[in-house]
């Protein structure tokens, strides 16, 4: 039995210096990059953007604190790992979605994803990214009606998203690829916009809080078999459309990166592993989008790539070596 | 040929360095020492002086007791006044000798080194073999003065045919520099050190490993071995945490790893510091046995230096001569600040106790901040930056469930307690401690 130190006695071992940046500091770092995105989201889809927001911010920050407040455990609500989750699931569903279903959803993300598993660090699988499946399994209607931007008529207008249109092979012509760029078409609150989302990416990257491996990964991975395997023929695929029109950027900047799994180089395996699987759903599945499934499917195979991963430990394949002979 | 190790971290922006690295060294002689027996974690030596003994300069006062241990000798000349006994968490009782200066007068001029010819010129070395040096390295009670504290002698004892000494001059530490200061005031002792080394292991080359903010060593140390065809190279390598770590030299240097397990001379290597290169001179071409070291006292200190004093110095005499502590909330770090241990928290500096070790690098004057843990978010950045290229974070989850067996299947035993995990961890976890605590734990029951 080890005799550990807790609590007043860590305060002398070393080291004795720390790098400047907590979890905390992470989380709002990840925020801050999220608020061009959330503009961009008001500004294409009015007012209801903000308080689709709002509801799942502060369904998820009070739904851990009352979780761990009933529990006794130890408070962990202010270090905004909640507020991200809340972001990202109201940055996962559409403008018209009811406010019950964001509350629903991100209540099962931070007491069933979460909670359950751990808290903060021990869910198996992307909190936001869970609640959104919750809503496409129990309530497909609730967030399946898609809307056209303010900006590109009078009144927001059913309408189905580009990559949708793409994929049953209609004319989306009325969205030009400069749109899709800025997020002036039809889809998820937050994934619309590629140029807002890849200045908030670029803040990330400034602040050296995501991997750049990882989503450079995802994103070809997806892009290089849309394009081989396209429905007109190989090597046919839209890369542009493919690339700017569903949740692809907003997966691999913000989801993709999510702290689930950990060595280097099984974060790369995984974004290829979710690049296959999304783009085998855009290609062949029912769904035209497949970003939330690829990576919760990566998500949970993180364990299993793990363990084949063998990491390179200083001098033991030498000792083994060594012993043998 | 690569000049990288796996891993590491960039513990500091190079400021802190900058607070002490062009001060020159100022020496110190004590009215009083006091001598531990116990100069490094491993080793304990018993006094052979008694009560009232008058010793002088240079005398033998202490035998190891243990393997590990190294002879000990006088710093200054005087009367032994006290000897005290010290509780310690793995010895029973660690002697500490008390000697007061007969002699004394606190003229720093009188330099405890005298100009000595091998800190001039390269000297003609060939009166000296093998076994005359490792001799005079156990006599004089050489130990690595980086931080281990392992006898030299033991090292270059070894069977094993050596190819190249590395001279771990990287001083990869934050704050310390008083290995900077070393190269750059006694060059030419630490060369003639290297050339000792050299005929001590039989080996074909050295080489001086610096880290690239050492510029102005490298020039100091070129312009030594410039055209005299010495065995001697020098290598800059990125500044990096923890390059100065053996095993991390190695990689960086050579390219090549150490077996799990097993000592660098397995592959032919043996690693020196570079203050242990011009301690080995004074041995063997000043005759004057292992009595005194550089330390650097730095940070919330009034005026930041480099010291060269007697080994036994107390800490609270080299805290007065940097001025005393510049704020309240002071944690003192023996050694660096990545491995170094507490010594004080909070407090005056005169209620200190403890001495200058051979192993003492630097008294580092910290701000006590307070550190919380919270749970881990599973980053990876620890297992990014680990040398050894373990899973921190898992293993300090099996240590927390006291699951002994999975840290020893998740390596904990090679964990070379860097502090690169900790240092790095938003969580602000204790990874470094625990896992090294796993490891000696690994190591006690494989022992029974």
């Amino acid at each position: 039995m080890m005799k550990l130190k807790v609590g007043k006695e860590l305060h002398e071992v070393s080291p004795h210096i720390e790098i400047n940046r907590s979890t905390k500091v992470i989380m709002q770092d990840v925020v801050i990059a999220m608020m061009p995105a959330l503009l961009g989201a008001v500004f294409f889809f009015g007012i209801n953007s903000l308080i689709l927001v709002l509801t799942a911010v502060t369904t998820c920050v009070l739904s851990e604190y009352i979780w761990q407040r009933s529990r006794k455990e130890q408070l962990t609500v202010s270090d905004w790992s909640a507020v991200v989750t809340g972001i990202l699931i109201a940055f996962n569903v559409p403008s018209t979605t009811p406010i019950w279903a964001v509350m629903v959803a991100s209540i099962f993300a931070i007491i069933i994803v979460k909670q359950f598993f751990g808290g903060i660090g021990s869910n198996f699988a992307n909190p936001a990214l869970m609640g959104r499946a919750l809503l496409i399994f129990l309530w497909p209607s609730s967030i399946s009606n898609y809307v056209t931007t303010f900006t590109s008529g009078t009144d927001a207008i059913s309408s189905a998203t580009v990559l949708g249109l793409y994929k049953s092979g209609s004319d989306f012509s009325q969205f030009s690829k400069w749109d899709m760029f800025i997020g002036n078409i039809p889809g998820s609150l937050g994934e619309t916009s590629a140029l807002l989302l890849l200045i908030g990416f670029a803040y990330l990257c400034y602040r050296r809080v995501v991997n750049l491996a990882a989503t450079g990964a995802y994103i070809s991975t997806v892009l290089l078999i849309t394009f081989i395997f396209a429905k007109d023929g190989l090597f046919k695929g839209d890369i542009l459309t493919n690339l700017l029109s569903g949740g692809l950027i907003l997966g691999a900047c913000f989801m993709m990166t999510d702290y689930a799994s950990v060595a280097p180089r099984v974060k790369v395996i995984l974004a290829v592993i979710a690049g296959l699987i999304t783009a085998g759903i855009r290609l062949w599945g029912m769904l035209p989008e497949g970003v939330s499934y690829g990576i919760l499917i990566a998500n949970c195979l993180s364990g299993l790539i793990e363990a084949i991963i063998r990491p390179h430990i200083y001098g033991v394949r030498l000792k083994k070596q060594k012993d043998r002979t | 040929m690569r000049h990288y190790f796996h891993g590491g971290i960039h513990p500091s922006d190079g400021t802190d360095k900058l607070l002490s690295n062009q001060k020159p060294i100022r020496i110190y002689n004590p009215k009083t020492v006091e001598i531990s027996m116990k100069q490094s974690p491993g080793s304990v030596c018993e006094a052979i002086v008694k009560m009232g003994d008058r010793v002088s300069k240079g005398d033998l006062i202490g035998t190891p007791k243990s393997f590990g241990g190294a002879n000990i000798h006088a710093g200054i000349s005087g009367t032994v006044i006290d000897i005290k006994k010290h509780p310690d968490s793995s010895y029973k009782n660690v002697e500490i000798i008390v000697i007061e200066s007969d002699d004394y007068n606190d003229n720093n001029e009188d330099a405890i080194y005298s100009a000595r010819n091998y800190e001039e010129r390269i000297i003609d070395l060939s009166k000296y073999t093998k076994d005359i040096i490792i001799a005079k390295m156990k006599d004089g009670g050489l130990t690595g003065l980086g931080g281990a504290g392992f006898p030299s002698h033991i090292k270059y004892e070894t069977k094993e045919p050596i190819e190249y000494i590395l001279i771990n001059a990287a001083e990869c530490e934050p704050y310390l520099t008083c290995d900077h200061m070393l190269m750059m005031e006694h060059g030419y002792a630490i060369v003639n050190g290297i050339l000792l080394f050299i005929k001590a292991s039989g080996s074909k080359k050295a080489i001086i490993c610096l880290e690239d903010n050492k510029q102005d060593v490298a020039k100091v140390l070129e312009s030594i071995i410039a055209d005299k065809e010495l065995p001697i190279e020098i290598k800059i390598l990125p500044t990096r945490y923890p390059q100065g770590g053996e095993r991390q030299l190695v990689e960086a240097v050579l390219g090549m790893e150490v077996p799990a397990g097993k000592l660098p001379a397995s592959i032919g290597v043996i690693i020196n510091n570079v203050g242990t290169a011009k301690a080995l001179a004074d041995i063997v071409l000043g005759d004057e046995p292992l009595i005194s070291r550089v330390v650097t006292v730095t940070g919330k200190v009034k005026e930041q230096g480099n010291f060269l004093e007697p080994i036994g110095t107390r800490y609270s005499e080299l805290i007065e001569l940097a001025g005393g502590y510049t704020t309240t909330k002071s944690r003192l770090i023996g050694g660096g600040p990545m491995t170094g241990s507490v010594l004080q928290t909070g407090g005056n500096h005169e209620e200190l106790t403890g001495s200058v070790l051979k192993i003492s690098s630097g008294l580092i004057v910290l701000e006590d901040t307070p550190k919380d843990e919270s749970p881990c978010i599973r980053c990876g950045e620890c297992e990014r930056v680990c040398p050894a290229g373990l899973a921190p974070f898992k293993i300090d989850f099996a240590a927390i469930e006291d699951d002994i067996k999975l840290c020893d299947k998740l390596y904990a035993t090679e964990c070379i307690s860097c502090g690169s995990c900790s240092y790095v961890c938003p969580a602000k976890r204790e990874l470094a401690y625990r896992i090294t605590e796993a490891k000696t734990e690994i190591y006690r029951t494989r022992w029974q």
